[in-house]
């Protein structure tokens, strides 16, 4: 039987799909409204105070052995200072747009303007930006802005610097989506360091990707 | 109160002692019964086991009998279950207008038997008396299909001298399954000798259900193995006094 | 090292032998039964948890179960949508009829590419489709990057699971394979250092292979984004480090909008692995100059789900998410693991999708490896009703096998074909009674049971005993009271 002509593939499935749904499908004029009338009676908004929201993060973050410090936006640079002499660490990847001021003095820092696979690996951590933190599950939500930087950046490095503002973190799933104007082209979650179960179900960090994951929470909220 | 009683095909012939405690137990708490003379079975054998062209006729036929009927009581969850859940497919298939009206009609005076004593008959306490270690299987169609819920949990709470030995994993299917039971002969078997293990777990003299099926599978094992326990229907021991205890017990 | 290994050899519906066969072997493997047992006790306490905590789980399934269905209602205008969304992004589009045509789009693509080693994230769909073999053969060697995979492949076994696929091995059975094949001697079992063994085992692999294949959790039909859920980070380094990525998932995938994995990912996680949200979720949509993959391809799957899709009762066995929740809840799967289903599907979802998928010429024996307990469905995040499904397809396969001449004298359909007669009129009910309980005698020992049944029967007498049957019947027994309390009348209704 000879191979079918990629364009006959296409047409058939959607002859077939059509067909199958004929009697259940919407036009083109009727598929918003019928999108729009989805039941949705799922909690969009948490109740929590922004006090208690933020606990929640933090404790959920702790929960996956991400550790968190608090900062005060004047504090922040000491704070990022603090942190990375911790880890005894000497070169930090960062992208292009992170504030200069984090860029702490004294190491070597490798600042993503096109750097190579083989210079991210030699980078021993990775400094970033975020764009949201989700507390209900102790998520980080990346869109690889400027100040977050290409996804690659925080995957190679075995330690990930994270700040995260206050003013970024929801408490629900759906309060994140909420927020997006539009939808990103890119978005990497982060739930903790990577882990897997998949031997006897014993959760095990760090197979790929960063296994220390540290978060500066700054307290940029009045 | 009347009430009429649909034994089951399989009750009717393998376990009528149950019939005759429902019968005992019901007219106990005053309520008239009455027995079609003509029921056979509610189809469900044949509509779960793939045959469900033959399951037409029989729900057809069950619900033509009983359309007239004020109250119906059923000692099997998964016969009511059968007729909740299968039934209302299988007559809208049939198309017969008069026949979905009046099976709509019949549907919600149809009983488990859990289910007639508290929400029909409202009552907990049905004055019995069972001096024995007793643990209770919940059947999956009780569980998931007639959402029973405690109602079975009340009923055992108040009959004197019983002791309830709590059951772990009591929603996990003990491996009957109908034909299942057969057809998967080896899983089945399986299942069954997990379940055991945690019925026989509990010490207790009796195993009950609101199921003989479930009974007569786990009862069914327990004896090929000399297990030390035995199996009865939920309804011999809510019909148990002092003056007349349960048939065939100690 | 080899990895020329041929992965999922036998879990191929076409000739994979019946579950009730298939399930003997694995029935009789206590340490199979006792990891696999091990491994869902986990799972299902870990979700019980947190599905307790969600205080809006049963709306968030409500949720899902419509999104789903609209989505699969309505699959042309929407797979539309993401194709024409993902190629304006710098995707390219297949659209595969069946397995085989999916296997060339893939080879040609490595062709283009001259690509002779491709690494893979974990996708149940190229199982489907026995990607790997053909893949070998054609002379690409194929890594896989998930640590189960890689078990799976360096030790030559197939998946029995689609979330957790090596969970019916334990540790000390991953350190024989993981010494033999990395040639590490002084490996121990702890998991850690299993992790860690492979972790470095794989990352020359993510650093130098220019070429991956992946699946797809989700397709997103507003933007042509799509989504992989995953827990390890190797997904990530194939999203992120190739040159060239080809995502192969079924047509059945797709979101209306990326807003809709606000309810998807608040269940995905939960019933997969018990957890709030796993590690790392990647949305990408086509290319992104400067970061990540170039070129990216995408095949959109159908064998046989357009099939599915023409049932009224059977189409919403594609809403499913592949979560595995039904699995870990199923007290049959508990028992056999996933082997014995035959199928890269298997457990409650397996029994009704791959005999579905092979338009019911195979795995007819599938749907009724169930009890219909029901379990299943409790859990199943987006509500598909298993057990009606499974019924529906009993009754396709009967409807197949009645026909079948030789399926006449079977004691099975004999035995219910007449019992539905029997139940027709009541007289002769009550005489099948009558004469079964004169028959039965003849296998009813002195204690009032019955040890052993021929045919059909002694499937049950293997391991159970059956009480005799009573002197009189339940109705003999009211008939004859009515005639007691009054000779002329009786307590008969109507």
């Amino acid at each position: 039987m000879s191979a079918p002509v990629p364009a006959q593939s296409r047409q058939l499935i959607l002859d077939r799909i059509g067909a199958a749904t004929q009697s259940v499908k919407k036009d083109a004029s009727q598929l918003a409204d019928a999108y729009r009338a989805l039941p949705r009676a799922y909690i969009r908004r948490g109740a929590l105070s922004p006090a208690a929201r933020i606990e929640l993060m933090i404790e959920r973050l702790r929960e996956y052995d991400a550790e968190v410090v608090e900062s005060t936006p004047a504090a922040l640079p000491a704070a990022i200072a603090a942190q990375l002499k911790a880890s005894g660490k000497r070169t930090f990847a960062a992208p292009e747009g992170l504030p200069a001021e984090w860029l702490a003095g004294g190491y070597n820092w490798k600042i993503d303007r096109g750097l190579s696979t083989a210079e991210i690996e030699e980078a021993e951590g990775v400094v970033t930006a975020a764009t949201c933190g989700v507390a209900d599950s102790g998520t980080i939500v990346l869109h690889h802005s400027p100040a977050e930087g290409r996804r690659v950046l925080t995957l190679l490095p075995d330690w990930h610097l994270c700040i995260l503002r206050a003013s970024q973190v929801v408490q629900t799933l759906p309060e994140y989506f909420d927020g997006c104007p539009q939808p990103p082209a890119l978005v990497t979650t982060i739930s903790g360091p990577s882990a897997t179960a998949d031997i006897e179900m014993t959760r095990i960090k760090g197979v790929h990707g960063p296994r220390f994951l540290h978060v500066i929470l700054v307290r940029d909220e009045v | 109160m009347r009430a009429s009683l649909f034994i089951t095909c399989y009750n009717d012939t393998l376990y009528p002692e149950t019939g005759r405690a429902v019968v005992s137990l019901l007219e106990r708490l005053g309520v008239e019964l009455e027995f079609h003379p003509k029921q056979t079975c509610c189809g469900q054998m044949h509509a779960n086991t793939g045959f469900r062209a033959e399951a037409f006729s029989q729900a057809k036929r069950l619900v033509r009998l009983y359309q007239d009927t004020e109250t119906v009581v059923v000692p099997s969850s998964s016969c009511v279950a059968m007729m909740r859940e299968q039934y209302p497919g299988l007559i809208e298939e049939l198309g017969n207008e008069s026949l979905r009206k009046d099976f709509a009609a019949l549907l919600p005076r149809v009983y488990e038997l859990s289910e007639f004593l508290i929400d029909r008959l409202g009552v907990e306490d049905v004055g019995a008396w069972f001096p024995h270690r007793v643990t209770y299987h919940a059947s999956c169609h009780g569980v998931r299909a007639l959402h029973l819920g405690d109602r079975p949990y009340r009923l055992l709470a108040k009959v004197r001298s019983l002791q309830l030995a709590p059951l772990p994993n009591v929603d996990r299917c003990c491996g009957f399954g109908g034909t299942f039971s057969v057809k998967n002969a080896e899983v089945s078997s399986a299942m069954l000798a997990v379940k055991l293990q945690d019925v026989i777990a509990t010490g207790a003299t009796f195993c009950t259900a609101l199921d003989n099926s479930c009974l007569m599978h786990l009862g069914g094992a327990m004896h090929r193995q000399y297990a030390g326990m035995k199996t009865i229907h939920m309804a011999q021991i809510l019909a148990s006094t002092e003056a007349s205890p349960a048939e065939g017990v100690l | 090292m080899s990895a020329a290994v041929a992965n999922h050899p036998v879990l191929d519906p076409t000739i994979a032998p019946s579950f009730p066969q298939a399930a003997l072997t694995v029935l009789r493997n206590p340490q199979l039964r006792k990891n696999v047992a091990h491994a869902i006790d986990v799972i299902q306490a870990k979700r019980a948890k947190l599905v307790a905590e969600k205080t809006d789980w049963q709306e968030l399934r409500t949720a899902a179960s419509a999104i789903r269905m609209h989505a699969i209602e309505n699959l042309g205008a929407y797979l539309e949508e993401f194709e024409a969304k993902c190629t304006a992004a710098g995707g390219v589009v297949h659209w595969a009829a069946d397995a085989a045509e999916a296997r060339r789009i893939v080879l040609d693509i490595l062709r283009q590419e001259n690509a002779s080693d491709v690494i893979k994230i974990k996708t149940m769909t190229s199982g489907e489709i026995q990607l790997n073999p053909f893949l070998q053969a054609a002379g690409v060697n194929v890594f896989e990057t998930d640590l189960a995979e890689i078990i799976l492949q360096l030790g030559e076994q197939e998946p029995s699971h689609i979330v957790v696929p090596a969970l019916h091995i334990n540790r000390s059975q991953v350190r024989e394979i993981f010494a033999r094949t990395m040639g590490l001697k002084d490996l121990s079992d702890d998991p850690q250092e299993l992790t860690n063994a492979a972790r470095t085992y794989l990352r020359q692999k993510f650093l130098t292979v220019p070429t991956a294949i992946s699946g797809a959790n989700f397709f997103i039909a507003e933007t042509g984004a799509v989504g992989v859920v995953e827990s390890e980070g190797n997904g990530r380094m194939c999203l992120t480090l190739p040159r060239t990525m080809i995502t192969l998932a079924g047509i059945e995938k797709v979101l209306p909008r990326f807003q809709d994995l606000e309810v998807t990912l608040q269940l995905l996680a939960r019933s997969a692995t018990g957890e709030r949200m796993n590690p790392y979720n990647s949305i990408w949509t086509g290319v992104t100059p400067g970061d990540g993959p170039q070129r990216f391809h995408v095949v959109l799957l159908d064998n046989g789900r357009s099939s599915i899709l023409t049932k009224p009762k059977e189409r919403q066995t594609l809403k499913c998410i592949r979560c595995a929740a039904c699995m870990n809840a199923c007290p049959v799967y508990r028992q056999t693991g996933g082997h014995a289903y035959g199928s890269v599907y298997p457990g409650p979802i397996g029994a009704i999708l791959t005999p579905q998928l092979m338009q019911m010429h195979h795995a007819q024996s599938l749907p009724f490896a169930s009890s219909l307990c029901g379990a299943c469905f409790e859990v199943c995040p987006v509500k598909i009703n298993i057990p009606e499904v499974l019924l529906e397809l009993r009754a396709q396969v009967v409807n197949q096998e009645r026909k079948d001449l030789a399926r006449f004298f079977d004691p099975m359909y004999l035995g219910l074909r007449v019992a539905s007669l029997l139940f027709a009129w009541a007289w002769l009910f009550h005489a099948s009674q009558f004469f079964g309980r004169i028959g039965i005698r003849l296998f009813t020992r002195k204690d009032g049971w019955i040890h052993s049944l021929p045919s059909v029967g002694g499937k049950w007498t293997q391991t159970r005993d059956l009480r005799g049957f009573p002197k009189q019947t339940f109705h003999g027994w009211w008939a004859a009271r009515a005639r007691q309390s009054s000779p002329a009348s009786g307590k008969e209704a109507k």
